[in-house]
């Protein structure tokens, strides 16, 4: 046994640090790849949201624009309601807790991070992609001329 | 139909560049190939490469210079002129359009090649032949982003000579192209707002020749693989490794000064992943420059010092292929949009990849070899650690960037966590502490071996001077987190140790102590970032004067606070106004001024920021915010919302209406509020000036004083409340300037209570907006360390260059 040991003990020397310093890197490398895919949500439907309520999801979608957007600062500048239309096709109330983003209505599409509560949508975090900060805007004549 | 005013000539010199800048690129590398074999042939090759390189330099000078024109007189025929031009724009700013689409940026990155690759053909002596033939590969492949011709259906590049408005096929059957004159009717979509800021000016060249210079190391890299001249590469390779990490270093930062300076994510880091595409081949270059000043006489860093100077271009060929291909679609605010070039950009990518893999295999091999490692007491195996705790540090990063990548390939539906800058930050935290241990210690050990009792003997003043300074700092800052005491100090250690080795070792000379000095600068970047980010104070959180905590959990992060025009409110240390908006060309501004308490109760204006909102039909808006800076922190205030769509119904609102008003019974020294004021209701008073009222004898008439005081002034209001033939006919008192009216209804003559009513014009439903401010504390100690950083690595380079020329 307390040769096993001995013999263990020298096999470990024998190693070289360049061996120590890669063992280590791969742990590490491991460790960054694992915490990784355990620091992600996931992309989801409300449908899909709503099967597992306590989770954070981001759910992209187009907002409705028939549907009213009620942002009243005066009350709480940190509330803003709206409904949204999932890529499957699902509408959703959506309770952002912040406040309503500017240039709101032109946004092409959304991406709410947040969890569904009952019906309601409750998100902690909106982006919005507007497609018109790079390509929108079609060649029109100039009001001056 | 024949269209008038055209410059259709321009557009064809134009694309007669673009075609000679490719073909010539690919001779130049042909030839400069077959230049680098021994052979008798070698220098009738390099004859003919030398001039093809130069034709091709000048060729895309040349593109430089015609789109350069072209932006310049507002040629909107063209559909990239049209796109990133117009012509309200001021002149200053035709360079931000220049590089603001792809093409442009292409561009910016190979003229940067191109002046590369004139110093190399006259430095670079008998290198010249393999590290060019390197050189012109990439430049043909870059070449070929902007060629624009069509190859089997597939499109390869984008030309922006050769594609007209008109002909775009986004834009046809426009009315607009049915008359020939349409070009005196059109103005250009004119350049996104975000990129009008002086930042946008500077940063971009900065960075893209800091992208440009690691093809340095990587073709001398390649060039010593290929040559099998494993060691002698470094040399000539190193001064050009530290100033592409000086330069690329600078563009990082200037990307971060400008992130806080003009756009609203709140602080100078958020791991955007374009932020991440450029600091991760910075990372690995640092590594690279560090392992390659050990590989010269330690030939077992070869590997790790081929890896990491092969890694840092291929890095910047894959954040390219990241930011440009749409792939990071919604996890980054500024990610391009795809031009359908990201096929082209993936070839690129893989054919430098499998060139850098494949001879890297081939010759491991064949490196010289060592008979004993080096011992634990050794620099080598210090500076050995640090590149391998930066590769493992990038490799974090990268990997986490790269989600929408692995969702690609696997299918997957990850999405970055909601807190991606937490996460980030506990993963980096001890990086950056290793790195900084090592920046302190490393400088102490001697090549070789290290005398141990020396070693200790002259690192403990800075050790135990650093752990004095460091625990002093700690007890004030109060972190939360055990790593911040950790990186606290680690920082504090690296700075001290540096400053003393360059005064107790190197004794001051200045010139020598480059290493010393960006050493120092690196790691006040650390300390400032770990101190303005840790203790960074959101102070518009909790000033509404509610308790958050009631509101529950979920309100945990409200940010925001409300400010109605006129109103004073609490917020951190400061009191806040918000006095009202400007109009300035497309820009409204907000004024809020900050106010301290004296400690008689008045207000003393400390000083104001306007937080602004570009409005651009086109575009949409964006927010600006405005810092105060003082030496030992800033306040950033930015508006987050503000209700801009109301803003001409409002001037359209009839001005004379008054709201409903609100009935009060007041006693003596009672406060009231109105939207806009505070009012005291002070005294009664019946011996006045009754003349001014038109009161009659026999009347009963008294008057109240009332104190209104708004943010800045002392108002006074005086309602009178007045018995006229036994009805009450009260005389009311207005204040125009805050729309105020007050009537004075009841007088109870037992208790002197009196009844008055406020009205407040409809007008007074002010304006508001919505902003968030914070505090980030020595957010200073980050902006020194980055110039003293630049500063010793200039120093570095200067003595590198002395040093080889001697």
């Amino acid at each position: 046994m307390l040769k096993q040991v001995q013999h263990d003990i020298t096999k470990i020397k024998k190693m070289k640090k360049i061996h120590i310093v890669g063992i280590v890197i791969i742990a590490v490398a491991i460790g960054a790849i694992f915490t990784t895919i355990n620091n992600t949500s996931t992309y989801a439907s409300f449908v899909e949201a709503a099967k597992e309520p306590g989770n954070e999801f981001h759910v992209v979608g187009k907002l409705n624009k028939d549907k009213e957007a009620v942002y009243e600062p005066k009350v709480n500048a940190n509330l803003f309601t709206f409904y949204m239309i999932d890529n499957k096709g699902e509408e959703r109330k959506v309770i952002l807790h912040k406040n309503k983003p500017q240039d709101f209505e032109r946004s092409e599409q959304i991406v709410l991070i947040g969890k569904m509560e009952g019906e309601e949508f409750v998100a902690s975090d909106i982006l919005m992609k507007c497609p018109s900060k790079y390509n929108d805007g079609k060649p029109q004549e100039t009001a001056s001329k | 139909m024949e269209y008038i005013g055209e410059h259709l000539l321009i557009g064809k010199v134009g694309n007669v560049f673009v075609i000679l800048s490719f073909v010539f690129a690919l001779i130049a590398s042909i030839c400069y190939f077959f230049a680098a074999r021994d052979n008798d042939e070698a220098v009738s090759w390099k004859r003919i490469a030398r001039i093809s390189f130069r034709v091709h330099g000048l060729s895309v000078i040349g593109i430089v210079a015609t789109l350069f024109i072209m932006l310049q007189n507002h040629y909107f025929e063209y559909e990239y002129v049209w796109h990133h031009s117009n012509k309200e724009m001021p002149m200053r700013y035709i360079l931000s359009c220049f590089w603001e689409g792809q093409e442009g940026s292409f561009l910016l990155w190979s003229f940067w090649h191109v002046i590369l690759g004139f110093i190399l053909q006259r430095t670079s002596k008998n290198w010249e032949a393999p590290v060019m033939a390197t050189i012109s590969i990439v430049q043909a492949f870059l070449a070929s982003m902007l060629l624009g011709i069509f190859v089997f259906e597939y499109r390869i590049g984008s030309n922006p000579f050769t594609v007209l408005l008109r002909q775009h096929p986004d834009f046809a059957n426009i009315p607009l192209f049915d008359n020939p004159n349409y070009l005196e009717k059109l103005d250009g979509r004119g350049l996104n707002p975000l990129l009008q800021n002086y930042w946008m000016t500077i940063h971009p060249p900065t960075l893209f020749l800091g992208f440009a210079l690691t093809v340095v190391p990587f073709a001398y890299a390649i060039a010593g693989l290929w040559k099998k001249k494993f060691s002698e590469w470094l040399k000539p390779a190193l001064p050009w490794t530290f100033f592409g990490i000086m330069v690329l270093g600078t563009g990082v930062l200037m990307g971060g000064a400008w992130a806080y300076e003009a756009l609203s994510f709140g602080g100078f880091w958020a791991w955007d992943p374009v932020e991440n595409a450029s600091l991760v081949p910075w990372l690995t270059l640092v590594g690279a420059g560090h392992v390659m000043l050990i590989s010269r006489n330690n030939p077992q860093s070869l590997f790790i010092t081929f890896l990491l100077s092969i890694l840092s271009f291929i890095l910047i060929l894959y954040s390219t292929f990241l930011t440009r291909s749409g792939i990071l679609g919604e996890s980054s605010v500024h990610a391009f949009t795809d031009l359908g070039m990201s096929g082209q950009l993936l070839i690129y990518l893989f054919f430098f990849l499998i060139l850098g893999i494949v001879l890297i295999t081939v010759n491991f091999k064949h490196f010289p070899k060592q008979k004993e490692e080096e011992g634990i007491w050794s620099r080598e195996f210090w500076m050995f650690i640090g590149a391998v705790v930066l590769l493992v540090s990038s490799f974090q990063i990268m990997f986490y960037t790269s989600l929408p990548v692995w969702n690609k390939l696997f299918n997957l539906k990850m999405a970055p966590a909601k807190d991606i800058i937490d996460f980030y930050n506990t993963w980096q935290l001890p990086f950056a502490f290793l790195v900084t241990l090592l920046i302190a210690i490393g400088q102490y050990f001697k090549y070789k071996n290290t005398d141990i009792k020396f070693f200790v003997k002259k690192i403990s003043l800075s050790f135990i001077s650093a752990l004095l300074i460091s625990l002093i700092m700690g007890y004030f800052l109060n972190f939360s987190k055990l790593f911040y005491f950790l990186l606290l100090f680690s920082s504090v250690f690296a700075v001290a140790a540096n400053a003393d080795y360059m005064i107790r070792i190197l004794k001051g000379n200045v010139k020598k102590a480059g290493a010393s000095i960006s050493h120092i600068g690196f790691a006040l970047i650390l300390l400032g970032a770990l101190i303005s980010t840790s203790k960074k104070d959101i102070i518009s959180q909790n000033s509404s004067g509610r308790s958050i905590e009631s509101l529950g959990d979920k309100m945990s992060n409200n940010d925001n606070i409300l400010l109605t025009q006129g109103d004073t409110l609490p917020m951190g240390k400061y009191f806040v106004t918000y006095t009202g908006k400007r109009f300035e060309g497309i820009n409204i501004y907000f004024d809020v001024v900050y106010f301290s308490k004296n400690t008689d109760g008045s207000f003393k204006e400390e000083f104001s920021l306007a937080p602004l909102v570009q409005t651009n039909p086109r575009m949409g808006n964006v927010a600006e915010p405005d810092t105060r800076h003082f030496l030992t922190f800033d306040v950033y205030t930015h508006v987050t919302y503000a209700d801009l769509e109301s803003l001409k119904e409002k001037k359209a609102e009839t001005k004379d209406e008054y709201s409903l008003a609100k009935n009060y019974t007041l006693k003596k020294g009672d406060t009231i509020y109105s939207s806009n004021a505070i009012i005291i209701f002070d005294s009664l008073s019946t011996s006045f000036d009754k003349t001014p009222y038109n009161l009659e004898k026999d009347d009963i008439a008294v008057m109240a004083n009332l104190r209104v005081l708004d943010v800045t002034k002392k108002h006074q209001a005086k309602p009178i409340f007045v018995i006229h033939n036994n009805t009450i006919q009260p005389i009311g008192s207005k204040i125009d300037e805050l729309g105020l009216q007050f009537m004075f209804w009841k007088l109870n003559p037992k208790d002197g209570n009196i009844e008055i009513s406020v009205q407040e014009k409809k007008e007074n439903v002010r304006d508001f907006i919505v902003m968030q401010a914070m505090i980030f504390p020595y957010i200073n100690i980050l902006w020194i360390g980055c110039i003293i950083m630049i500063i010793g690595t200039v120093l570095a380079i200067l003595e590198r260059l002395k040093r080889s020329s001697n």
